[in-house]
Formats: C-alpha cells, structure tokens, sequence
C-alpha cells in the first residue's frame, strides 16, 4: 500500500514539474487569440482623448485581424472606463491583468493615471505601450516593459514657444496655465524659453482647473498689453479664452499645445481662432497623410465612431502598430520576453500618422518628431507651418 | 474705470447664469427641504437637449425656446415621479445620495446619448458682441441678465399673487395645516421639480448660448450652490441675488487680486457671510420644510 502510495505520489509530482511550465506561461494567448488589454476615460470631459485613443487602437486591430491577426491568433482588444479617476484607473489596469488576462497592454489613460499605475505594471512585468499623454516620468528612469509613443509636453512647449519667439522679436508675452501637472508642466517649458531668450513676460495666470468663465483673466491679458499669447488651456478652456479675446477685441497672437489640437474646437473658437498656432507630432487630417488615415479608418469603424475621431486616434494607432509588429515578430509562441524585447528593436517603423518610431537598449520613449501647425477656420483645419 | 466696468458687467452676465441655478437649488429646497445635487447635471441636459433641438429640428429661437422649456418641465416631473417620490418619508441623508447617483448617471448620459465633443449653440441670435461704451458684450449675456430680473420679478409675484405659489407657501409653512386646507403636497413637490427643472434650465441654456456646451458644464451647479446658501437655502429670490454676487465678487477678485483667486473669492465670501448670517443673507433663521 505505502508502495503505491509512494508511485502515486512521484507519478503526480513528475505530472506537475511536467505541467509546470504550461501553466506558468504567459497569460493573454490561446489557439486563436491574442488579448490586448487598454484603461482610458470613456465618460466625462476626457472621453474626448480616452474614446479617440481607443478608436485608434481598434483601427489597428481590425487591420491586423482583417489580414489574418498576429500569425493566425485574433487580436481581442479588453477595454475598462477609468472615468479620469486615478483610483480607477489602477483598479482597471489590475483587472484587464489579473481578471481578463491579457497579453499585452496599451493606451492607458491621462498623464498622472499613468504615472500612478506604473508601478503595477513594472511590477507585472506585461508588455506595455503608451501612447496617450507622454510625460518624462514615464521613461525616466525607463522601465524593462513599458514603452511610450510620443513627445514630452515639455518639449513640445518649447518647440512652440521657440517657434513663436523667433517669428515676433521683442513682442510682450502672456500666458495661462492650469492648477495642475499638465499645467506645471506647460509652465516649466514656457519658463525655460524664457530665460534662455530673455522674452518679456507681462501677464501670466493660473486657473484652477474646470474653470468656465474667462472673462477677468482675459481682460487681464488685455491690459497687461500682451501680443503673443500661450493659451495654456486644453479644450473648453481654450475656445472659452479665445471667444472672449474675440469679445474685447484684440488679436494676439497665439499658439496652444496638442491636446487641445480638436479641428472642432476651430468651429466653436469663431473668427478668434484664425490663425492660431499649434504644436504637435501627429499628422494633421489636412495633409495627405491624414486624409489616408481617414480613408483607411473609415471601413473598420462604425459612422458614430468616426466622428469621433482625433489627433488621438492616431497616436494609438501608432501605438497598437508598434505592439502589434512586435508580438508578430516573436512568430508563433509569442512570450513577454519576446514581445518586450522585439520592442525594444523597434528601429524606423512607419505608421503613416507620425515620423517613423524607434526604441532602443535602455531607450523607452520614442521621442517623436515635431511640427508647427497654424489654424485657418474658412477650412476648420490645421495646416502644417513650413 | 472701463476696466472695472467690464468687470462687473462679466460678472453680472456669469452671475445671472449662477442666479437661476441657484434659484433651482432653493425652489426644491423650499418645497421638499431637500439639496438636488443633481441640479448641475439637470441644468446640463436641458442645454443639451436644446443643443439636440436646435441641429436636428429647427435652429429657430421659440422652436428652441418651447423644446427646451418643456424637456425642462417633463425632465423634472419625471425625476420627483420616478426617483423621488419614491423615497418620500425616508431619512433625508438617503435621499440626498439618491440625488447624487441621479447626479452621476445624469453625466454619464451625457457620453452615452451625445459625445465629449464641446458644441455651440446657434440658434442665430445670442453670440454676437455689442459694444457699449466700449465695453464688448455678447448679446446673450445681456439677454440673461433681463431674464433673471424678470423671473426675480415673476416669481416674487407668483408667490406673492397666484393660488399656486400662496398654497405653496402654505405647505412649506405648516404641511399639516395646508393638508388640512386641501393642498396636496405630492402635487406641491412635482410642481417644485418642475418649476426647478425650468429656471436652472434656463439659465443652463443661456449659458450655452453665451459660452458652449460641454460634459464639463454640470460644474455650474457647483458654483451655484455657493450662491443659493449665500442667498439663503430657502430664498428662491435671495438665491437669484446671490448668484449675481458671486459672479460679480469672482471677477473682480479675478481681475484685481489675479486669476488663481477667481474661484477662492466667492467662497470666502461664503464664509464671511455665513459668520454673521448662518442663514444666509435672505434666508430666515427657521426654515420650514415639508
């Protein structure tokens, strides 16, 4: 009796060391499917990114699964409302981990979500690419795991402010911010133009955030004489800037960042919105790069959904491409490892939507190319600035 | 002085739109001793709906007008019909928080049946800018302006006058003694959500005309609250008055002391308030409820 309990029990120790391994593999992966997990704000004010990113990341994954998946396996896209609540945005990105199992992340809500939840993720060890708000914190110091698709806002300010600073020498300067990190952050890159090109600054005001009503502030503007401007607002906070510029009557003029890069908001800023810079590293859907992406997006999404396409929709685009090109690399038995390190040498891949995209050895941000764009309403487009 | 001019005047029009929401706050407060922290959120989806209106029906004003007032109208019998008569005789910290789900399902609608999107409301008059003096002003922020006086007028004199407004002054004094007269309540709370749904709703569609529509605008609620308890919780005319105040008091404080301080002023100006007259500058030291 012992004797067969002794085999018994080699037998079921040699069947779990054999075992072992499968089960220990990575999650996300079967057979005929791949999943790709994703947490953005799909309610409230930030849906406007959250719902365009995560259209983008879907136009690329029926691109994929309409030309056969990643070597066969269907790509099956996970997606959780954050609701722009930090809280929740870790309680999903645990979810679509832990619960659904996915393979792979994307996306990834705003900028302090994703700040917030990197620790979650390093601690995962999942694949992960960012794509909707690239801020230094998440690629310095850079993570095994998670790469980001895109430029730091900082850069992207001075890229602007440089821009605007060379075409008015010795102009007045005003500037507006919001009370919080993406604020700080427009703010410390305005801040570094200005000491290094000596620009006179003669108003600068901080809102707090969810701020409708403009009125004091831009009469404020107005007094202080200033004649090139930094809205430093992101969307209603921008058109809501620009129509009372338009209601005292003045034309400064004025550059905003990418996030509030909406060719709708044109329509709603009026005649005070002709003109107005922007700084970005997406194509714009003027140029014929982003009328092919509009082309190309039309068939795999539903007429609602196009309408809600943006500058968004093509930064996750870009970002599921990248994922997407490194699982297929890794060929048919797909792991973590090889899907990180497939896109660590992610070297020159074309998207279509931005400059080609490279990581490195050590290199998680892909540091994206920038370009000036400038506003003309007649059109409700933004046309890049050669 | 121009400078200080255009201030008050920015204020006046923000002010007004605060007024009339702040008037929602108090017509419920007064009639059902009830805070609707969905307010914002009403006042949202009746601009929204005038938004609907206006690109899908006809972009004519009283075609916009008349939707609008009586979405309004329907929108808050259905909320007292569904949601809150219901829970008449509960404790009333049970039925604030339904009025806060109320709040987040509300704005979440906003997703589900419209989009993220900002929108203008166009309904061809209301977004040109006058100038007075050499004041630009939109013609929209004037229009608010008139319409909180003549609602502060009409209301004083509906409650002042109509048998309605007597008999609802009635239950909000003594419930009992007003049953005893005849006066059903339930019909006094329906007429309260109604007539709460409009004035907010109104000042919600004049905000969208002078400024935009956007999911961010349930926010004016919580400007608004600070003027009804300024005004005083159950002073409907008190809270249309107060609402000014704080409009005017955040843009000077904007335009004098910085922008940061913009959205601290009306709040201190709560509390200062509120050390000397706990009830808020209209509102009477006992408040009746039903």
């Amino acid at each position: 009796m012992i004797k067969h309990l002794a085999a018994a029990s080699l037998l079921l120790t040699t069947a779990c060391l054999v075992a072992g391994p499968a089960r220990a593999a990575d999650p996300g992966i079967t057979d005929t499917e791949i999943l790709i997990g994703d947490v953005e704000p799909l309610t409230g004010p930030p849906a406007l990114l959250g719902v365009a990113a995560s259209l983008g990341h879907k136009i690329a994954i029926a691109e994929a699964n309409a030309a056969g998946g990643i070597n066969g396996r269907k790509i099956k896209y996970v997606l959780e409302d954050d609701g722009y609540v930090t809280a929740r945005t870790i309680q999903g990105v645990k979810k679509v981990i832990d619960v659904d199992k996915v393979f792979a992340m994307i996306g990834i809500s705003g900028s302090g979500q994703s700040i917030a939840v990197m620790p979650v993720l390093e601690k995962s060890g999942i694949p992960t690419v960012i794509d909707v708000a690239p801020v230094k914190h998440l690629w310095e110091p850079p993570r095994k795991n998670v790469f980001v698709v895109g430029q730091s806002y900082e850069e992207g300010i001075v890229h602007l402010v440089n821009f605007l600073a060379d075409k008015n020498p010795g102009k007045k300067w005003g500037l507006i911010t919001q009370d919080d990190d993406y604020g700080i952050t427009v703010r410390d890159g305005f801040d570094s133009v200005v000491k290094a090109k000596k620009l006179n600054v003669v108003y600068s005001g901080n809102y707090k955030k969810g701020q409708q009503d403009f009125s004091s502030d831009m009469l404020q503007l107005k007094d202080s004489g200033a004649e090139v401007f930094l809205a430093g607002g992101i969307i209603a906070e921008n058109i809501a800037m620009m129509k009372e510029i338009e209601k005292l009557g003045i034309k400064p003029v004025t550059g905003i960042f990418w996030p509030g890069r909406i060719e709708p908001v044109l329509k709603l800023m009026g005649p005070a919105g002709d003109g107005i810079y922007a700084v970005d590293y997406v194509e714009p859907f003027a140029g014929a790069a982003g009328r092919a992406f509009l082309e190309k997006a039309k068939p795999l999404v539903s007429e609602a959904e196009f309408k809600g396409i943006n500058r968004y929709t093509m930064t996750g685009y870009a970002a599921a491409k990248v994922l997407i090109a490194a699982i297929e690399r890794c060929g048919k038995q797909p792991t973590w490892a090889c899907t990180i390190s497939e896109l660590e040498k992610t070297k020159n891949v074309e998207t279509g939507v931005m400059a080609p995209i490279s990581f490195g050895p050590g290199v998680r941000f892909s540091n994206q190319k920038l370009q000036i764009m400038q506003a003309d309403t007649a059109t409700l487009s933004f046309k890049p600035v050669n | 002085m121009q400078y200080l001019i255009q201030l008050l005047i920015s204020g006046l029009a923000i002010g007004a739109i605060y007024g009339l929401i702040a008037m929602g706050f108090a017509v419920i407060y007064k009639s059902t001793g009830l805070v609707n922290f969905a307010q914002g959120e009403m006042t949202m989806i009746t601009a929204y709906i005038a938004w609907t209106i206006s690109t899908t029906v006809s972009g004519n004003v009283f075609v916009v007008a008349i939707g609008a007032i009586l979405a309004a109208v329907v929108l808050g019998l259905v909320i007292e019909r569904l949601v809150m008569r219901p829970m008449l005789g509960e404790p009333v910290f049970a039925t604030v928080m339904v009025t806060i789900g109320l709040a987040v399902i509300l704005r979440s609608a906003i997703n589900f049946i419209w989009d993220a999107y900002p929108h203008g409301l166009d309904i061809g008059m209301g977004r040109s800018v006058v100038h007075l003096g050499g004041i630009g002003v939109r013609t929209g922020q004037l229009a608010v302006i008139a319409t909180l006086l003549l609602l502060l007028a009409a209301i004083w004199a509906f409650f002042r006058y109509s048998k309605v407004g007597v008999a609802m002054r009635a239950v909000a004094a003594d419930d009992r003694t007003a049953l005893l007269m005849g006066i059903s309540a339930t019909k006094v709370h329906a007429l309260a959500w109604a007539a709460s749904s409009l004035i907010a709703g109104i000042g919600g569609v004049f905000f969208a005309l002078s400024y935009d529509l956007s999911p961010a605008m349930f926010q004016l609620g919580l400007k608004a609250f600070p003027a009804t308890i300024l005004g005083g919780l159950d002073a409907v005319l008190g809270s249309g008055l107060g609402g000014l105040l704080i409009g005017i008091t955040e843009n000077l404080a904007g335009g004098y002391l910085g922008s940061g301080m913009k959205e601290v002023a009306g709040f201190a100006m709560i509390i200062v308030v509120l050390m000397v007259r706990p009830f808020g500058i209209f509102g009477e030291r006992d408040i009746e409820r039903v």
